[in-house]
């Protein structure tokens, strides 16, 4: 099975997933009420944030919805790829449809990736549609040649939320529920990382932390690039430090799921819920 | 049977569970255009061994052979999308199997209509009877023309009927040269379906054979007779019935009136019973098999008979 070969195939899941969300006919409804009510939410909570506590970036100081709207589009990309893929076997899991894919000739690495692909195609247009939302409600002053350096350092950070996904989707074969300790981990990295407030609001300890915390590193960089206009001087640093970690957490999640997925076929309990 | 020239090997497997030992080095061959049935009491193992031959199981011991591609229709009810039609169901799994999606509509029209499904083709599977989704489940399984078919306990819920379409729809296969692995509990439908079997009981094979070497296994034979008075018309109490057969028949009671188990002690038996009756002012209205000899020899074989 070659790259080629295989590479249909995921075409073949995003209409599948593209069926199964188009019969659900009030679920794109209650999505934009979603969108709706976020923007409304963060407006009120941008009044209860002192603008001089949040940080300059490149020596220029952002308003509170445009400093909040970048942490939010972050957070929705790392909880998709960090949960996606879990949600997704799940769901097989649960609707008792993962033993028939298995059974199909199609490699493990198509089928992780297939599972995954509507909605990592499906979210991003959702923060599209979310920041055009906030640059007519609330105006945004972002830098349009910042965008390609905050793309590369993103591309640069997805394999590293990816492996992570890998671990917590390999958990979630083996034991069903219970991944929730990957999903508070996320969680802690992401309010340490300053997605929602900034850090010198959060407790000094806590704020520390940010220069160990991968999702604050590229949180700050693209920050930088997009409110700032910060070029690819700035970011060729934070792209470095996370090249190594994001290679390593690939490696790692690769590893984690093939070790629980052979364990799951030698207990024979791979399809079970 | 030659093994190079079969489309099933199973060589001394062993699946241990735990404590379990849920296959104790099984053998099996299956050759092209055969039908074997795998029969056994529920827990026998039948499953694991069809998980095993799909690589969703792997054993501790011995080894497997699949010749060619291999369809699987499973045993569980959920193996579908059913939010999504059976057309969509069946041309994406097509694409899993590499076909295009030209090719794949093509392919998922011509399946469904082999299973006679074409009409609810646009049906979200959701909406159609547990019948269809186990014809659809066949459908799929054949989508790619497979070497090998795989069919876990596909009648095991259906109708008379919807069982009778789906082992039509998988003898048709095994003409066209597809080598079907049929696990059932329904012993009944071996005799005139499959050209072998083997029985599993607690993962061990206790039988290996022809369903007629199968048959042959069968202990004993039990009849089902209905007897009345000729004079009265009227069914006879047990007691009576018993007093006039003698020594030639052991005469049980049933939970009908008028019905007994007639269970012969010697060759001649039901001939020697029935003349009794007869003589002693009974009239024998009906006298057959109680039980088929498969489900006898199923029930002697699997420790189970009464």
């Amino acid at each position: 099975m070659s790259v080629i070969s295989e590479a249909p195939k995921l075409a073949a899941f995003v209409r599948r997933d593209f069926r199964i969300t188009l019969s659900y006919r009030m679920g794109a409804v209650t999505g934009l009420v979603g969108i709706a009510g976020q923007v409304l939410a963060f407006s009120f909570l941008g009044k209860l944030v002192d603008p001089t506590r949040l940080p300059l970036y490149d020596g220029t100081r952002a308003t509170y919805i445009e400093f909040v709207a970048i942490g939010i589009c972050l957070n929705m990309a790392v909880l998709l790829l960090v949960h996606e893929l879990s949600r997704a076997l799940r769901n097989e899991q649960l609707i008792g449809t993962l033993d028939s894919l298995l059974v199909t000739p199609t490699q493990v690495g198509t089928l992780q990736v297939g599972s995954t692909l509507f909605n990592l195609l499906y979210v991003p247009l959702r923060v599209c549609l979310f920041l055009v939302v906030i640059a007519i409600v609330f105006g945004l002053h972002l830098h349009a040649g910042g965008i390609l350096p905050a793309t590369v350092l993103m591309l640069v950070f997805l394999p590293l939320l990816w492996g992570a996904g890998l671990v917590a989707a390999g958990a979630v074969l083996t034991f069903r529920r219970g991944t929730g300790v990957i999903g508070a981990g996320v969680a802690v990295l992401g309010l340490s990382s300053g997605a929602f407030f900034p850090l010198s609001v959060l407790p000094g300890w806590l704020a520390s932390v940010e220069a160990y915390n991968p999702i604050a590193i590229v949180l700050t960089g693209i920050r930088e690039a997009l409110i700032g206009g910060a070029g690819w001087h700035t970011l060729t640093t934070p792209m470095l430090e996370l090249l190594p970690l994001a290679v390593a957490s690939v490696a790692v999640g690769i590893f984690f799921f093939r070790l629980f997925l052979r364990r799951e076929r030698r207990l024979g309990t791979l399809g079970l819920y | 049977m030659e093994a190079a020239a079969s489309s099933v090997v199973v060589r001394d497997v062993v699946c241990r569970f735990g404590e379990k030992t849920a296959l104790n080095r099984i053998d099996l061959t299956i050759a092209p255009g055969e039908i074997h049935a795998l029969l056994g009491p529920n827990g026998a193992g039948k499953t694991t061994l069809i998980r095993a031959l799909c690589e969703l199981v792997t054993p501790q011991e011995g080894t497997l052979f699949t010749r060619g591609r291999v369809g699987l229709v499973p045993s569980g009810d959920r193996s579908f999308y059913l939010r999504i039609s059976a057309l969509e169901n069946l041309i994406f799994f097509a694409r899993l199997h590499g076909l295009r999606l030209r090719q794949a509509r093509v392919r998922a029209r011509e399946v469904l209509d082999a299973v006679g499904l074409a009409d609810v083709a646009n049906r979200p599977v959701g909406r159609c009877s547990h019948g269809m989704q186990k014809r659809l489940a066949v459908a799929r399984a054949v989508l790619v023309s497979p070497e090998v078919l795989l069919v876990d306990e596909a009648t095991h819920d259906l109708d008379p009927e919807g069982a009778r379409r789906i082992r039509d729809l998988v003898r048709r296969r095994a003409d066209d040269g597809t080598a079907v692995l049929w696990t059932t509990q329904r012993v009944d439908e071996v005799p005139d379906f499959a050209h072998s079997t083997t029985l599993l009981v607690q993962g061990s094979v206790v039988f290996s054979g022809s369903p007629a070497e199968l048959a042959a296994r069968a202990a004993s034979d039990r009849y089902l007779i209905q007897v009345r008075a000729i004079d009265t018309g009227a069914p006879p109490p047990l007691a009576a019935v018993q007093l006039a057969t003698g020594s030639a028949a052991a005469i049980l009671p049933t939970s009908d009136s008028g019905y007994f188990l007639l269970v012969p002690r010697e060759p001649s038996g039901i001939g020697a019973t029935v003349a009794r009756l007869v003589g002693a002012g009974f009239d024998v209205i009906g006298c057959r098999q109680a039980q088929s000899e498969m489900e006898e020899a199923f029930l002697v074989l699997t420790g189970a008979a009464a």
